[in-house]
């Protein structure tokens, strides 16, 4: 005990000490002004990030996003989120194949779940959980978060269901881990066919797109519409933020679903083994 | 005196994540138990996010102090040129935002591997798991 107060007192005389050596010489430690470019006339990256997010004069350069890390997500870096998107799932897919063999024998009998005051509380917080987390994903374009945010806070509202009611509230409401797997792969066509939809378009009309274009750029000239009926929904970002939701939600919720269930039928698994 | 209280600040959280950066290599290392090893290699790559946020900030120069990368009032050119001047880069949190879901990715890649580990060898220490092998 006496020890580990000893311990404690060093390390916070370290880390205080040190703290107070580099406040002193400060210009090596603090991050400075980035946004003094080198080359004179020459727009830096970050600058060029914050000017175009949402900039209607820069017609050909912006995405009509106020918000620039979504920007940044699903626009000018759209590809490494694409395969972001396809690590994250086959890791689940993974999972998936390892959690295989056991047979998914649904806990029967007797009081299930916990109390009767967490429970009617529950009941009443699992619809604002989903409903925070949709308010999320669909604001993402907006104000800070997104797709996938929105889609890990509502994946908590089944967690909880789980932990409360047990698994067997989920699939008598119709959440089974089949039907998650349908909508995950809903998800995913929309993620794909949203990245591929100008390209058609423009295969169709005759013009010059790409793959993963949002805005008109001055080689490519199509554009998703980027407000509807005077709402800002920044062309393809209100969509990949949509799909991704519903996305991880149904991802991370086969996952939850997967660790509960296992115990029921863990025995079984090693017999095939 | 409070552009030194802010410096102070910062430098302490700096010191404070390269602490946590060495403790949760010394649990990935050292720590027997698979759990706690998921635990602090969550630490870690936690701790290696909030490194390259910091990398993205900027410092407070005459009050004007750092704003999320997000842009509240209407696009006019004021507002825009404002914004440029107090934002913070919002490259790395985008990036940040990625390794997130790689690293959740992975995490639960070794939670189910660790559920098969236990069914394999009805332990999860690794010692043992070293003797068993074979």
């Amino acid at each position: 005990m006496r020890r580990s107060i000893l311990h404690l007192t060093i390390i916070l005389t370290l880390l205080l000490g040190l703290s107070l050596l580099a406040s002193i010489s400060w210009q090596w430690f603090v991050p400075g002004e980035w946004f003094k470019c080198p080359l004179q006339g020459i727009w830096c990256l970050p600058v060029f990030y914050l000017a175009t997010t949402y900039n209607p004069e820069l017609s050909n350069y912006t995405v009509n996003s106020p918000e620039a890390v979504t920007a940044i997500v699903w626009d000018y870096r759209g590809l490494d989120t694409l395969f972001e998107t396809s690590v994250f799932y086959l890791a689940l897919i993974a999972g998936i194949a390892l959690a295989r063999g056991a047979s998914y024998k649904l806990p029967t009998g007797g009081e299930l779940g916990l109390s009767k005051i967490v429970k009617t509380v529950s009941r009443l917080t699992l619809p604002m959980i989903i409903t925070v987390g949709a308010s999320i994903g669909l604001h993402g374009h907006l104000t800070p978060g997104g797709g996938f945010q929105g889609g890990a806070t509502a994946a908590v509202a089944f967690m909880v269901a789980i932990v409360v009611f047990s698994i067997v509230f989920l699939v008598e409401h119709g959440v089974s881990k089949d039907r998650m797997l349908i909508l995950r792969s809903i998800g995913l066509t929309g993620i794909g066919l949203t990245a591929v939809a100008l390209f058609f378009a423009g295969l169709i009309l005759g013009k010059n797109a790409y793959v993963f274009q949002n805005m008109a750029k001055p080689f490519a000239g199509l554009s998703f519409p980027w407000e509807v009926n005077s709402a800002l929904i920044s062309g393809t970002l209100w969509f990949f933020n949509l799909f991704e939701f519903l996305a991880v939600t149904a991802g991370f919720t086969i996952a939850f679903m997967l660790l509960a269930m296992s115990e029921a039928g863990s025995e079984e698994g090693v017999r095939h083994e | 005196m409070s552009e030194f209280i802010v410096n102070y600040l910062f430098s302490l959280t700096l010191f404070s994540l390269i602490f946590n950066f060495v403790l949760s290599i010394y649990g990935l290392f050292f720590k027997p138990h698979y759990i706690k090893k998921v635990i602090a290699l969550t630490i870690f790559s936690d701790t290696i996010n909030v490194f390259a946020i910091y990398v993205g900030y900027r410092r407070w120069i005459n009050g004007i102090n750092p704003r999320p990368p997000v842009l509240i009032k209407p696009p006019t050119p004021g507002a825009i040129s404002e914004f440029i001047n107090s934002a913070v880069d919002p490259l790395p949190q985008a990036l940040v935002l990625t390794a997130v879901v790689i690293g959740l990715a992975v995490t639960l890649f070794l939670i189910f591997l660790g559920y098969q580990l236990y069914k394999h060898y009805h332990t999860l220490d690794m010692r043992e798991i070293r003797r068993l092998r074979g």
